[in-house]
């Protein structure tokens, strides 16, 4: 349940912190939920990917459908993998180790 | 101890983040990756779906309401109450479209390309700087702001640009400068000058001075002049006037020929390609089914992504006025208004000489002048290079020029100097040329417009509602005896040196002559009567014959049958080379593939449409050919020039031993034909080799690419075009170059009819649908037609969406 609600969490929390301010704080965002939550390190990063894969995955994928895919195809030439797969990835593990770092401060 | 693991944790979470948020070299470049695929600020933000509601923006130092409707084209239309407002509006809305592009072509003229691309780019860099691009928009800057209204334009523009600059947030940010991690600067109104430069060196860099001086040590006068004639034995000039010349022209003090001194044995910078150039011309009445005059104007540049053309409808009090203007400078530059339409095209002359400086010693500080040691000026250029410490260059400035080469840049062993002269150094204030072509009404507005036009020299033509068609030779040329400006000069005599320019009202030009046309394709531009020594080592041979001869048999004219014509394949080269060759190949040694081949061409009808092989044979067999006689040239140490193809042609058919037809690596002794043979085989060795790497046959159209290519040479952002042409057809279209803004302008009592197209598209968003939607039409010949409207309420029902600026509240 714990798993679940800091994936959520880190979603909404991210989702807003991104709006307004530079992709990095999204470091900042899943480390305070992880830190708040305060899951187990492996599960924390587990679910600091998911939290930030899933935003990132799900904003690309919302522009890529809604504009036939008209960057996406080209960017992808000019990336050494698939565009969205990426994204999610640079995403999940940035959100991942920031989410890591907080389990692994509560626990000191 | 507990700390560790956290530590160490949030190192690495920093470190990643660090990672993500920079540009990195590992032998390619690596964008800042997070920042780039974050889908909140990154590229993702950059992908369109084209459908924008109408909306309104504030802007400071607007003085009034500005109304934009962009038609289904995403092409605007400005309607505006003054001037100002105008050229802001213009600013603001090409900034919208071209921001990224506007800002790295100016960079580029500047010199300043290795900031955004690293050391590869230094060569380029110095190479701009040491030509004297900053220097000639420096003096144009300064002629500018001699002029209130130009002045006014310019600086409304800029603040237009950079009212975009200051409200661009991390998501609209164009994509090229996510990828390659940095941020535009403000616009400056001396980047509208540096824009200018760009086109002046494209124009005007055709020169082969150093080449010339080379081939004229190595071969002797004799062999020269019969390579390169002065007037090369074919003539359909621009203006045919013979005897019609009636002013006392100026004339300079004789002094004996000069022969140039020496070798030149630096390694000049590559230069544009040969046979770049551009069509146009204008109908009479007379010859039109509607009775009004037609104009159609089709410049053949390099073709990129986003394009060279941004275009756009500019209304305001006394003048409303449509066509492609420059992503970089404000007025339309190709176009038409209510009662005139004008259209330019190279005039090819010889602006610019070479000066060999003698220094009193290696400081530089002195240079020889007529018996006299002249002071030095010296500049140190600082280059920012991404990812290296900065390059600083002394630049040595003469009176004569700047120092391009010596002893650290292109030296090859002699400590040799070369000063560069250019017309464009000079500076020139020709956006008053176009500003006053906007609000034209007739000829003589049009004369006066053109008094101000100094470079880069244009074949500017005409046509009015009033029914006068022209054309007119603009530019500023220095006056020149025979011979001179062919060479590299002797820097330390004066009486070398520019002394005085041909005055503009004995410039070479015609109004509404007795064939009913005017025309121009950058071939030689006057009859022999002239009396002026004109010159250039690359005019043009074909296009302006198929024009002329199509036009004079033409009657009942329409605007559909100009832009068939504009994109005319028949090769006149073709016509005349093919029989001679065909003629010329020793059939009994030839293997079965290549008499196939001869065959195929036999029947060729000398049209390089898209579909077909025969062009590709004979175009492969043409540049193999003029390797192999030429060869003498090509595998020179010091830099020599290639005889034209016409120049080739006409010795082929004229002089069947000249000793240039043998091939200096083989052992034998090459005659015509055996050259002509040796040619046929190597060509089809090679489109067979095209074919099996392609697995494809060899249609014209995939043979010679026509790719238009994004500025940073991204593939996956760049066109291939399928089209016919070459350079030698009307539809001058091949490779990187091609007809860059195809326009028809009917100009009708009833109102203006006009279309136009570009390869490319309004947007320059790689993720916009506007991107590149052009490129079909202008595949096709089918030009869009312009929606020339004197109101916007006449748009809005066909409008994508309109937006209004507004004053912002103080």
């Amino acid at each position: 349940m714990k798993f679940l609600i800091q994936i959520i969490a880190t979603i909404i929390v991210c989702f807003l912190l991104q709006t307004f301010l530079p992709w990095w704080t999204l470091a900042i965002g899943a480390l305070a939920v992880s830190f708040a939550v305060g899951n187990k390190s492996g599960a924390s990063f587990a679910a600091g990917f998911v939290g930030v894969g899933i935003l990132w995955f799900g904003m690309a994928y919302y522009i890529d459908q809604t504009t036939h895919s008209i960057l996406t195809e080209k960017v992808n030439k000019l990336l050494p993998l698939n565009s969205l797969l990426i994204t999610t990835l640079i995403g999940g593990l940035v959100g991942g180790f920031a989410a890591l770092t907080g389990a692994l401060l509560k626990q000191k | 101890m507990k700390l560790v693991k956290p530590f160490i944790s949030l190192s690495i979470t920093i470190a990643l983040v660090y990672f993500l948020n920079n540009s990195w070299n590992f032998g390619s470049p690596i964008p800042p990756l997070g920042k780039f695929v974050d889908p909140f600020h990154g590229f993702w933000q950059n992908a369109e779906t084209g459908t924008v509601s109408d909306q309104e923006v504030n802007l400071p130092g607007l003085k009034d309401k500005v109304t934009v409707v962009y038609d289904s084209a995403l092409i605007p239309h400005l309607y505006a109450s003054n001037n100002s407002d105008l050229y802001y509006a213009q600013g603001y809305v090409t900034a919208q479209h071209r921001l990224w592009q506007m800002e790295f072509q100016t960079h580029a003229a500047a010199g300043r390309i290795s900031e955004i691309a690293g050391a590869a780019a230094l060569d380029f860099d110095r190479n701009q700087r040491r030509l004297g691009m900053v220097l000639g928009a420096e003096n144009s800057l300064k002629m500018i702001k001699a002029d209130p209204e130009i002045e006014e334009a310019v600086k409304a523009y800029t603040a237009g640009i950079n009212a975009y600059i200051n409200q661009l947030n991390d998501e609209k940010l164009p994509i090229e400068y996510k990828l390659m991690g940095y941020r535009p600067e403000p616009w400056t109104d001396l980047k509208v000058g540096l824009f200018l430069m760009n086109m002046a060196k494209t124009l005007n860099s055709g020169e082969n001075d150093i080449e010339l001086t080379n081939a004229l040590k190595t071969f002797g006068k004799e062999t020269l002049d019969l390579l390169f004639p002065d007037r090369e034995p074919v003539s359909d000039p621009i203006v045919d006037n013979e005897g019609g010349w009636k002013f006392k022209p100026v004339t300079l003090d004789s002094i004996p020929a000069i022969e140039p001194l020496e070798v030149v044995s630096i390694k000049p910078v590559e230069k544009q390609p040969k046979n770049i150039g551009s069509n146009n011309w204008a109908v009479s009445g007379k010859k039109t089914a509607s009775g009004s005059p037609i104009l159609c104007s089709d410049p053949h540049l390099g073709l990129t992504m986003p394009s060279i053309w941004y275009a756009i409808h500019l209304n305001g009090p006394g003048v409303n006025t449509m066509g492609a203007s420059f992503p970089g400078s404000p007025c339309v530059i190709i176009g038409f208004n209510d009662s005139i339409a004008w259209g330019p095209t190279n005039a090819q002359r010889d602006l610019v000489d070479w000066y060999k400086i003698t220094f009193k010693d290696n400081t530089k500080n002195e240079y020889l002048s007529d018996g006299q040691w002249k002071a030095t000026k010296k500049i140190i250029e600082k280059f920012s290079i991404k990812g290296k410490p900065d390059f600083y260059d002394t630049i040595v400035l003469t009176h004569l020029g700047p120092v391009t080469y010596d002893e650290s840049y292109h030296a090859d062993k002699q400590n040799k100097h070369y000063a560069y002269r250019w017309i464009a150094h000079d500076g020139g204030n020709i956006l008053r040329t176009f500003y006053e072509f906007n609000r034209g009404n007739n000829h003589s507005d049009y004369m006066k417009a053109l008094d101000h036009y100094y470079f880069p020299a244009q074949n500017f033509a005409f046509a009015s509602v009033a029914g006068d068609i022209a054309i007119r030779i603009q530019g500023k040329y220095p006056l020149r005896r025979k011979d001179e400006g062919k060479f590299v000069l002797d820097g330390s005599k004066t009486s070398s040196e520019w002394k005085a320019f041909i005055p503009f009202d004995q410039n070479v030009m015609i109004k509404n002559p007795e064939r009913g046309f005017v025309s121009s394709a950058n071939q030689y531009p006057v009859d022999g009567s002239y009396p002026y020594f004109v010159h250039s080592s690359q005019w043009e041979h074909y296009r302006n014959r198929r024009v002329n001869r199509v036009l004079s048999e033409m009657n009942n004219i329409t605007p559909q049958q100009m832009m068939q014509l504009q994109n005319d394949n028949y090769n006149i080269q073709a016509e005349e080379y093919l029989p001679l060759l065909i003629d010329g190949v020793q059939s009994f040694n030839l293997k079965e593939d290549e008499k196939k081949a001869v065959d195929m061409m036999k029947t060729w009808n000398y049209t390089n449409d898209a579909e077909g092989t025969a062009p590709s044979y004979f175009e492969a067999w043409l540049e193999e050919l003029q390797l192999s006689i030429w060869d003498e040239m090509v595998d020179s140490k010091v830099s020599l020039p290639k005889p034209s193809e016409y120049m080739t042609w006409w010795l082929l058919k004229n002089n069947p031993d000249l000793s240039f037809y043998d091939h200096q690596k083989t052992p034998e002794k090459e005659n015509r034909n055996d050259i002509i043979t040796m040619g046929l085989q190597r060509a089809i060795e090679r489109v067979s080799k095209w074919e099996k790497d392609h697995g494809r046959k060899a249609d014209w159209a995939y043979f010679k690419d026509s790719f238009v290519r994004h500025l940073l040479r991204l593939e996956s952002f760049s066109v291939h075009a399928i089209n016919g042409g070459n350079p030698n057809t009307l539809n001058a279209s091949r490779g990187g170059w091609g007809p860059s803004w195809r326009m028809v302008v009917s100009l009708e009592k009833t109102g203006i009819k006009a279309w136009g197209v570009y390869p490319g598209g309004q947007s320059g968003n790689p993720g916009s649908p506007y991107y590149e939607n052009f490129i079909a039409p202008w595949e096709k010949a089918q030009p869009l037609q312009l929606k020339f409207e004197g109101a916007p309420s006449a748009l809005t029902s066909s409008a994508l969406f309109t937006t209004t600026l507004t004053p912002a509240s103080k």
